[in-house]
């Protein structure tokens, strides 16, 4: 499969052009790696609360219910029922998403098909809610007119292309 | 997302409570573990790409693919002071190359930028959020690490999938929004 040589060859290159550049590529990359304490030790709590929140919404059957509800409109756009729960969620939070993701990782087996869905609606873009309030964010305007919908539309439908190519791999 | 998270854990306790109140602490102490266990899937996985991201950084690569962007934002956000441009470009970059933690200085600068000294949102704006909504990444290296942390037989495979939703949902963003800034004329 090509996929396999992309990402170390990204990487070669990257380590090449460094070394080019005469860089210190490894103070480069220890200084790089020490950042990601920083970002995880704000990001766990995030993930608790989140995880949390998918736990009860399982077992108190609610979250099976709203599958059930939303399952004839997924299945409309060729989108597996199990991921209605990531869907809902990815606009509001992107480190909730990676929850859903791995559970449903755990769920259904990391190759099956749900999961590779699954993969390509998390990749499908950011987290709408999150990054329109913290960009505006020192600005005064609160009406960004046509922007939520054309955000919440294009990533729905790039959600959906990229699941139908799920079922080629 | 305080109401959200708030209203939506208050109601399944409440359900919980009246069909299983014996799984409901459980469920708390449960959840809480597979948040440990995922974060330090993720540390793993950030560890990795930050460092790579840093040299990427320190080369100076992503000013050099910034500076190619120019014709693009032109195109897409009309004419901007050149200042304007920088921030757009270099968040545009860290967009693409997944440096997440990059792109949300340059994103705030940028609509400060773009709005300045207005009232309203500007078809400009607009458009640069969606570009950030929909955030065209090169590679998922988040998606594609947490795959092989969970023993997938070809981690990478997902990476034309992902590449085709993440580009779909850009190409439609700009469409619409073109569409749509046709119906919104800017205000002075």
């Amino acid at each position: 499969m090509i996929s396999d040589y992309i990402v170390p060859a990204f990487i070669i290159a990257i380590i090449l052009y460094s070394i080019f550049k005469k860089n210190n590529t490894y103070n480069s990359f220890i200084t790089g790696a020490k950042s990601s304490f920083d970002l995880i030790i704000t990001t766990i709590p995030y993930l608790v609360a989140i995880f949390i929140l998918i736990e009860v919404f399982t077992i108190s059957g609610l979250s099976n219910n709203i599958s059930n509800a939303l399952s004839p409109i997924l299945s409309v756009f060729g989108i597996p029922k199990e991921l209605s729960e990531l869907i809902i969620l990815k606009p509001f939070s992107g480190s909730g998403s990676l929850a859903v993701l791995e559970n449903i990782f755990n769920t259904y087996g990391v190759d099956s098909y749900i999961s590779k869905c699954a993969c390509a609606v998390v990749s499908s873009g950011e987290t709408i809610f999150f990054v329109s309030a913290v960009y505006f964010s020192q600005t005064k305007i609160k009406n960004l007119k046509y922007g939520i919908p054309v955000a919440l539309i294009a990533n729905f439908l790039g959600a959906v292309v990229g699941c139908f190519f799920c079922r080629f791999i | 997302m305080n109401i959200i998270w708030t209203s939506l854990t208050i109601i399944c306790l409440c359900v919980l409570l009246v069909t299983n109140p014996n799984l409901a602490f459980n469920a708390l102490i449960d959840g809480s573990e597979k948040a440990i266990n995922l974060g330090i899937k993720l540390w793993a996985i950030y560890a990795v790409w930050l460092g790579i991201l840093q040299i990427i950084e320190d080369t100076q690569l992503d000013k050099k693919i910034a500076n190619l962007l120019n014709p693009l934002i032109k195109y897409l956000m009309g004419n901007q002071h050149p200042e304007t441009n920088k921030q757009i470009a270099i968040n545009i970059t860290a967009n693409f190359l997944g440096m997440g933690n990059a792109c949300t200085p340059s994103g705030i600068k940028s609509i400060n930028l773009l709005l300045k000294n207005k009232k309203k949102a500007t078809n400009a704006s607009i458009m640069f959020l969606i570009l950030n909504t929909t955030s065209l990444q090169l590679l998922p290296t988040t998606v594609i690490g947490l795959r092989l942390l969970n023993n997938s037989t070809n981690a990478t495979s997902i990476i034309l999938p992902c590449f085709i939703a993440t580009l779909c949902s850009t190409v439609i963003g700009i469409i619409l929004c073109k569409i749509c800034s046709k119906f919104y004329k800017d205000e002075n």
